[in-house]
């Protein structure tokens, strides 16, 4: 009996609860999907007493009676998994992940090879009851399960409630009373064995062995082992470590960001060391900065930056991992992660706190920190043969830094390359992440007739505007009354009817005598009287839906 | 003055958003003397959009949009801009101008067409064009036409080019450019190059809108439409949708406003409307002549088949007054036939019976056709419309001006496949049809397509299609709001509330077109010269873009040969009867007064019997009890909306007990209303009653009915109150008679059922019933063979076959053949009867090409076990035969084997040990499984079969259902009537008919029989979710027993665990 599983059950309710212990002994429901398509995802024993399934609206697990609803949080999984992990690596070294659930995006459960550990941490029982602990700790209630084999004490832990210890020799006496559905057999094999009328472990054992392989060839054979309790897999553990990380515990709790960036610095130049004795480099780095608990509760926000904690709630409704940016934050349980992806690898450390401190001052943890991590993902360091003709590009890494500069000082989404999007909607456009082009030695483009430019207002300058038989005849912006000399238009583009911020509006191209004071030579040769009037081409519109009138921009 | 010349309406098949008739009323509105359809690629619309401009006194220009090949793409957007414009053709906005152009449209259209391998991919060649050019005025469109792509592809170079190449095929004074202004500065650039380009060339400019819709608030159907057309999301669709909502008809002064710039091309709009000499109005169709012998005119040549048919008919039944009557009405009937020139289409209806009789098809004319002595006389029908008295001028009258409608009743299936491919060669591709079904978004497919354009998953559209109801009744709590609450939506969200908005508009607008079930047009010349045909989706079927009513409108003559599911199960009891029976049957001749039928139906003891079968027919039969054939005509009749609404059922029903005393509005209707106990019933009997109390004529009395059918008019049925009183007036007949009768003749004339239509379908009801009582093996048989038909299904069939004594055996594998088949088996006392094998059909999965392989390989070996059918049937593929041994239809394949051991078998028989041991025998071993138990058997018997042929799932619990004091069907007629009770059973009919006010029925079927529920509307909103979903439920209440009609009022229902079995019921049809 030397391997162990902690299974979470309703893993998705169980990672909500775990920050918020108060639901545990409440009906909770766990809401996913957008307004109105809203479904229950997932919901605790209480929940399901009073009636709540999977996959109702919420409207109809309304009609169950009174319920505590959460929404479905990914990056509470993500730790509560993380939490999970932590608690199998706290007794072995050696611990696997299984497969997921179906719905799940996050592992539930995780096997323990304990060869060994009975030294360390007593008998199966003492250490079943130690797991049982730490998971409580974190936040979770475990079932866990002692068997001789990973699969067998997997299947015990999902289900069993609470501790189940099989001795060696008795996987298939205690197992066979599960259902098949607890094996995770393929669909269509647990078809025909439904088919067969063999719905339990044991009855599926029962099946000759050579019988089952003649059915279900190599693969048969394995389930029908299985089945037994007896595992011919052998444990794949986690590669440990499977990447590069450094941690500190501060003796003291650190407030201000420089002695932070001083550490950081120190643990940086490790892990850099680290990459390159390996000839790796990193494109993603994870820092989490374990934050001080009795500080946490106030909020407060890290003297010395500019910018408040209450940025954390917005990042975590933005999703787990946010792509296209540079970083993206996932706050747990007293941790403040940051994640940094890099546009190329890098193993200057130098780079990376430069890059740790823009994010850390845009994004600064919500307390002094306690305790900080740092996990690199390793890769191979970049190659790039240059060419003789080829134009300079800037460095990556300088791109790089100076692109989060003008992020920290625009806000984040708003530094990019833009990207024209799919819509009749002026100006419609997003900001995807800047990523240098490969330099290559491209033919020029065709040719394309000339075009006046539009320099557009950003924003749009408001503008009163006089009609005359439903034309524009005057305009008002700036400061100055003009009367608008020629005009083109209307141009009208209406849109997106559907949703709840339709877009209505008529363009016009204006001619405006140009506001430029005019020069008053004393040159005898130049005659000011017959100097033609300067005029300037504009663009305004009106936003049909508020009937308020914008100047978008001058023409070249 | 304005013409609008370039319209488009929703028959562009989501390519535009409004129905022709919402564009020529917005037209009229706008005080436009004319206007132009241009469907794409069709005159789909044409017909409505006539008719429609015909009622608001505009004249309607007939064109299409016709895509051609060799001018390559639409104008996509600019190479900039994300683009994702799917490739299209250049369209040709055509303008017919006289009847040559409209000829050569409708055949342009037909030549390509008929080439398409999709739908909508075709596309005519230039060559084809210019063959075709004659007659036709050409536009260069707008943004989806051959300007807008020239001066994209190749600038304003290609686009002169192009555009002189029209003016050479239409000649110069037939092409128009074309202006359009929707506020997009791109339009007007492009614009301006088509004023420079028309200077140049001496064309004419022309202003249209190119319109899509008739409000600009449609635009937003535009926009969901074009979302279905390209598998998109309104969020995903981009410049996909229109830019903005301009494309809807303008009025005359904001399009002058708009082109004030441009007069010329205003006045050039209303120019070229005055020379659109063309209106539907002149579609130059001719019925077909019948080729007869030299010597003969088309009417003496009917008048010989009629005369010997008359003979045939009458001269057997020996009656010299009822001859004398049959030739005097023939003698009227002739001659009028005559005058309206119609011997020919006689002739062609009488060919196809002909060639039916001919070919063994069993063939009967119905409709008001059956009114007719000819038809009678020709065999076209099987009523004696002289024995019967029917109406003559129901059928043709000379007032009327349209075709008399004769509809053939056919075998469904391939015999009425034979008789139309009869026609077809008869007259050739192009001169014979289906006539067309256009296909409307309904209730499922509205919410289906709008969900998925608004994003939403699949589970939730599932949810919500299978919500919206399909019942007949349609009470406060049946609208979008009421479906999507009981989904669990939030009706207040801006999403749910749009949604709900496009649900509602996008109801009835056409969706595609499809092929009517059995509507056939021929025409003397080209039919491609009338409308223009397309393939349909079955092979070797050809359809015109018309439905059967824009047909009728168009005055183009229509044959109906429709199937009839009893028809081909009326043919296949005569041919399994002599097999089994060692009987011949001829269905003209059983017995008409057999007492055994009439006991039958007296019982309500119905189930499978044509018309006579449903809970409503079954709760009238032993009120009506009929005695005679007569009865019968009358039961077909009574159970309509006519006589519900009408409330004409009670009064006759309780005439016909003797609770009611017989008596008449006025004496003069007693010869009329006789016969139904003074109570109108019968269309003919209205028209009679007009045509007697008002002195109406036959023709007249037929414009009635007609005037108050379903497209009736508050005006014109005034118009025809007025006439009946004056009639009445005249007559002498006293007010309160008068509002008597008019009340039942407006109230009644919508629905009511056809006297002559319910003696033919009353003549199958009762060789149904016949074939049924005495045959029952032959009947069972043939009634599963032509699944799905009829109320109830088959596994309600089998139970009803064994109650009455029929042994049923299951599919198996070394027996059964692809139908189901009878077998002789000893009875009780030891004689041998007919007794029914299911066939394999009825394994669900199971291809008919591998049950024939099955059937052949039998014919050579039996097989000796499964890995024997598994070698001598290898087209089997391994789902099909664990189908077949979860239903037991391998048991047969050795001693011992059961189920759980066949599939134990199959699962090894189908798999390849491999190359190197597949040579070497399989040691047999017993299986390990265990047997089914009867709740497995009963799942995996529905699961794979529909039905059981062992005990009802009822039958199970049935000791455990007594002792909860729950009776059984058939306990409930020894019940007193008020008495409370509870009965339980499978749920095999919900029904919520028009006429019950929002009263639920439902059929609970147990192993004794089925026992009738009544459902109050507040019960039923209480009890929804049970009701609808669950398979078995228990029901208590109070017993209704009223002249042998037995029913439980329900005041309390309950799911009952029974089985686990996936049981049909027939729900809300």
């Amino acid at each position: 009996m030397v391997f162990a599983c902690i299974f979470i059950p309703d893993f998705p309710v169980q990672a909500i609860t775990r920050q918020e212990p108060d639901l545990r002994s409440k009906p909770v429901a766990v809401l996913q999907g957008a307004a109105p398509l809203t479904k229950v995802f997932a919901a605790n024993p209480a929940a399901r007493d009073r009636g709540v399934e999977l996959g109702m609206t919420k409207l109809q697990a309304e009609s169950c009676g009174p319920l505590e609803w959460r929404w479905r949080s990914l990056a509470q999984e993500a730790s509560a998994q993380a939490a999970l992990l932590d608690c199998a690596w706290t007794i072995s070294p050696l611990i696997e992940q299984p497969r997921k659930g179906s719905a799940i995006d996050f592992c539930d459960s995780v096997v323990l090879d304990l060869a060994g550990c009975e030294k360390l941490f007593g008998s199966p029982e003492q250490i079943a009851h130690h797991l049982q602990r730490i998971a409580a700790a974190a936040g979770l209630e475990a079932n866990v399960a002692f068997a001789g084999n990973p699969e067998a004490a997997l299947s015990a832990a999902r289900g069993f409630p609470g501790i189940t210890l099989i001795p060696p020799g008795e996987e298939a006496a205690i197992l066979g009373a599960l259902p098949l559905s607890s094996l995770g057999l393929p669909a269509e094999m647990l078809e025909t064995l439904h088919r067969w009328g063999i719905r339990t472990y044991s009855e599926f054992a029962a099946l000759p062995e050579i019988a089952v392989i003649e059915r279900f060839g190599q693969e048969g054979k394995r389930w029908h082992q299985l089945s037994h309790g007896g595992d011919p897999k052998p444990l794949l553990p986690k590669q440990f470590p499977d990447r590069f990380e450094e941690s500190m515990d501060l003796e003291f709790s650190v407030d201000l960001l420089e002695p932070l960036l001083f550490v950081l610095n120190r643990l940086l130049d490790q892990l850099c060391l680290r990459l390159r004795m390996h000839l790796l480099a990193t494109t993603e780095l994870k820092i989490t900065l374990t934050l001080d608990p009795k500080i946490l509760c106030d909020q407060s926000p890290l003297p010395g930056s500019d910018e408040s904690v209450s940025q954390a709630p917005e990042a975590q409704d933005a999703g787990f991992v946010r792509t296209g940016g540079a970083a993206c934050c996932a706050p747990t349980n007293g941790l403040h992660i940051r994640n940094l992806r890099l546009p190329v690898p890098v193993n200057e450390s130098k780079f990376l706190l430069k890059l740790l401190q823009l994010d850390l001052q845009a994004h600064p943890p919500g307390a002094p920190v306690t305790a900080i991590h740092i996990q690199a993902i390793p890769t191979r360091p970049r190659t790039r043969q240059m060419g003789l003709f080829l134009p300079l590009a800037p460095e990556p890494e300088a791109l790089e830094i100076t692109l989060a500069r003008i992020q920290g000082v625009v806000g984040e989404g708003r530094a990019g390359a833009p990207v024209l999007l799919d819509s009749h909607r002026p100006n419609a456009f997003r900001q995807q992440r800047f990523v240098l082009p490969e330099a290559s030695l491209t033919c020029p483009p065709a040719e394309h007739p000339p075009q006046a430019a539009l320099r557009l207002y950003r924003p749009p300058l408001p503008a009163t505007v006089q009609l005359q038989h439903d034309q524009p005849h005057t305009i008002y912006f700036n400061h100055a009354r003009q009367p608008i000399l020629a005009f083109a238009g209307p141009s009208r583009s209406t849109g997106e009817w559907w949703s709840e911020t339709p877009w209505a509006r008529d363009e016009w191209d204006v001619l405006l005598p140009l506001p430029r004071p005019q020069y008053q030579s004393n040159h005898p040769f130049h005659d000011n009287s017959h100097k033609p009037q300067e005029t300037a081409l504009y663009r305004i519109y009106r936003d049909l839906l508020s009937n308020h009138w914008f100047v978008e921009g001058i023409y070249d | 003055m304005y013409v609008e010349l370039h319209a488009a309406s929703a028959f562009s098949f989501l390519e535009g958003a409004s129905l022709p008739e919402e564009i020529a009323e917005a037209a009229a509105h706008f005080g436009m003397p004319a206007i132009a359809l241009l469907d794409r690629d069709g005159v789909y619309g044409a017909p409505r959009f006539h008719s429609a401009a015909t009622r608001c006194k505009i004249r309607a220009h007939i064109g299409a949009e016709i895509s051609v090949v060799d001018f390559g793409n639409q104008a996509g957007c600019p190479p900039w801009l994300p683009n994702q414009f799917p490739p299209r053709f250049v369209r040709l906005p055509l303008l017919v101008e006289n009847q040559t152009g409209y000829r050569n449209l409708c055949r342009l259209i037909t030549r390509y067409k008929m080439r398409e391998k999709e739908k909508f991919s075709g596309a005519a060649t230039l060559a084809e064009v210019a063959e075709h050019a004659e007659g036709l005025i050409c536009l260069t469109g707008g943004e989806e036409g051959l300007f807008a792509s020239s001066l994209a592809q190749g600038g304003l170079e290609l686009a002169h080019r192009n555009t002189k190449k029209l003016a050479e095929l239409f000649g110069p004074n037939n092409v128009y450019v074309e202006l359009q202004r929707h506020f997009d500065p791109l339009e007007e650039k492009r614009n301006q190059a088509a004023v420079r380009l028309a200077e140049t060339l001496h064309l004419p400019l022309l202003a249209t809108n190119g319109v899509r819709y008739a409000r600009s608030i449609d635009r937003e159907i535009l926009d969901v439409f074009t979302c279905i057309r390209n598998h998109c999301q309104l969020t995903s669709a981009g410049r996909l949708l229109q830019k903005n909502s301009k494309r809807h008809l303008r009025s005359s002064e904001e399009m002058a406003q708009l082109f004030s710039d441009l007069p010329q091309a205003i006045a050039n709009s209303s120019e070229l409307s005055s020379r659109l000499g063309y209106t539907l109005a002149d579609l130059g169709y001719e019925f077909p002549r019948y080729p007869v012998p030299s010597g003969e005119t088309m009417d003496s040549f009917l008048r010989k088949r009629t005369m010997e048919g008359i003979h045939q008919r009458y001269g057997p039944k020996n009656d010299e007054q009822l001859f004398a009557k049959a030739v005097k009405q023939v003698e009227k009937e002739l001659h009028l036939i005559e005058k309206l020139h119609l011997a020919g289409y006689f002739l062609i209806v009488w060919d196809i019976v002909c060639f039916c009789r001919k070919h063994g098809i069993l063939v009967q004319g119905r409709g008001s056709a059956a009114n007719s002595a000819v038809c009678y006389a020709l065999s076209i029908t099987s009523v004696d419309p002289v024995g019967m008295e029917l109406l003559f001028e129901r059928f043709l009258s000379e007032e009327r001006a349209d075709w008399p409608d004769i509809d053939l009743d056919l075998p469904s299936g391939d015999q009425r496949e034979k008789a139309i491919q009869y026609v077809y060669d008869r007259y050739g591709q192009l001169g014979a049809a289906m006539t067309a079904n256009v296909i409307t978004y309904r209730g499922r497919s509205v919410s289906r397509e709008v969900g998925k354009t608004l994003g939403f998953d699949t589970e939730t559209i599932d949810r919500l299609s299978s919500l919206v109801g399909q019942f007949e009744w349609r009470g406060p709590e049946d609208n979008w709001q009421t479906y999507f609450e009981h989904a669990g939506f939030d009706v207040h969200h801006f999403l749910i509330r749009k949604y709900l908005q496009l649900c509602d508009r996008i109801q009835d607008l056409p969706r595609h077109l499809g092929q009517h079930s059995g509507g056939m047009v021929i025409c003397q010349g080209q039919l491609d010269s009338v409308v223009p045909l397309e393939p349909a989706t079955m092979p070797g079927r050809v359809v015109v873009q018309w439905d059967k009513d824009d047909c009728a409108d168009m005055g183009i003559v229509k044959v109906d040969l429709l199937g009839l599911g009893m028809m081909a199960v009326l043919e296949e009891c005569l041919q399994l009867i002599p097999k089994h029976y060692h009987q011949s049957v001829d269905l003209a001749q059983i017995p008409a007064d057999d007492n055994l039928v009439y006991e039958t139906l007296r019982r309500a003891d119905t189930v499978g019997m044509f018309q006579v079968e449903s809970r409503a027919q079954m709760a009238s039969l032993p009120r009506n009890a009929p005695v005679k054939f007569y009865d019968l005509v009358v039961q077909v009749a009574i159970i309509r909306p006519g006589p519900i609404v009408g409330n004409m059922m009670n009064p006759y029903m309780r005439r016909r007990q003797g609770k009611e005393e017989v008596h008449y509005a006025h004496p003069s209707l007693e010869p009329i209303l006789k016969r139904t106990l003074g109570v109108p019933l019968f269309q003919e009997q209205l028209l009679r009653m007009a045509m007697v109390a008002a002195n109406f004529s036959g023709g007249e009395a037929e414009d009635l009915r007609r005037a108050m059918g379903f497209k009736r008019s508050e005006e014109r049925m005034q118009q025809i109150e007025t006439r009946l009183r004056a009639g009445m007036q005249r007559n002498g007949i006293a007010a309160h008679v008068q509002q008597e009768i008019i009340a039942q003749i407006t109230s009644f004339a919508r629905y009511g059922f056809p006297e002559s239509h319910a003696a033919s379908f009353a003549l199958i009801a009762y060789a149904s019933a016949f074939l049924k009582c005495r045959y029952l093996a032959a009947f069972t048989a043939a009634l599963l063979n032509n699944q799905p038909m009829g109320f109830y299904s088959p596994a309600t069939i089998v139970k009803d076959a064994q109650r009455h004594g029929l042994r049923v055996k299951p599919i198996d594998i070394l027996r059964s053949e692809w139908l189901c088949t009878l077998e002789n088996a000893p009875n009780k006392a030891g004689q041998l009867v007919p007794c029914l094998r299911v066939g394999l059909r009825y394994a669900r999965g199971l291809r008919q090409k591998a049950a024939e392989a099955i059937v052949l390989a039998r014919t050579r070996q039996m097989f000796s076990d499964i890995t024997d059918l598994v070698r001598c049937v290898p087209e089997l593929q391994k789902p099909e035969l664990e189908c077949l041994g979860e239903i037991g239809s391998l048991n047969s394949l050795g001693k011992s084997v059961h189920r759980r051991s066949a599939l134990w078998q199959v699962a090894r028989a189908t798999r390849s040990a491999g190359p190197l041991l597949d040579s070497i025998a399989d040691e047999s071993e017993s299986s390990p499984l265990l047997r089914m138990n009867n709740e497995e058997r009963l799942v995996a018997d529905f699961h794979g079969s529909g039905l059981t042929p062992g005990p009802h799932p009822m039958a199970y619990c049935r000791k455990s259902l007594t002792a909860m004091n729950i009776k059984r069907a058939i306990d409930l007629e020894r019940i007193p009537d008020g008495a409370y009770t509870t009965v339980a059973g499978c749920v095999i009919a919900r029904q919520r008919p028009g006429t019950a006010k929002g009263f639920v029925f439902l059929s609970l079927e147990d192993e004794t029989g089925i026992a009738n529920v009544i459902i109050h509307p507040d019960l039923y909103q209480k009890f929804r979710l049970i009701i609808n979903r669950e398979k078995f439920l228990s029901v208590s209440g109070i017993l209704q027993n009223q002249d042998r009609v037995i029913s439980v009022k329900a005041s309390h229902l309950a799911p009952v665990s029974i089985s686990a079995a996936e049981t049909e019921s027939h729900d809300y049809h």
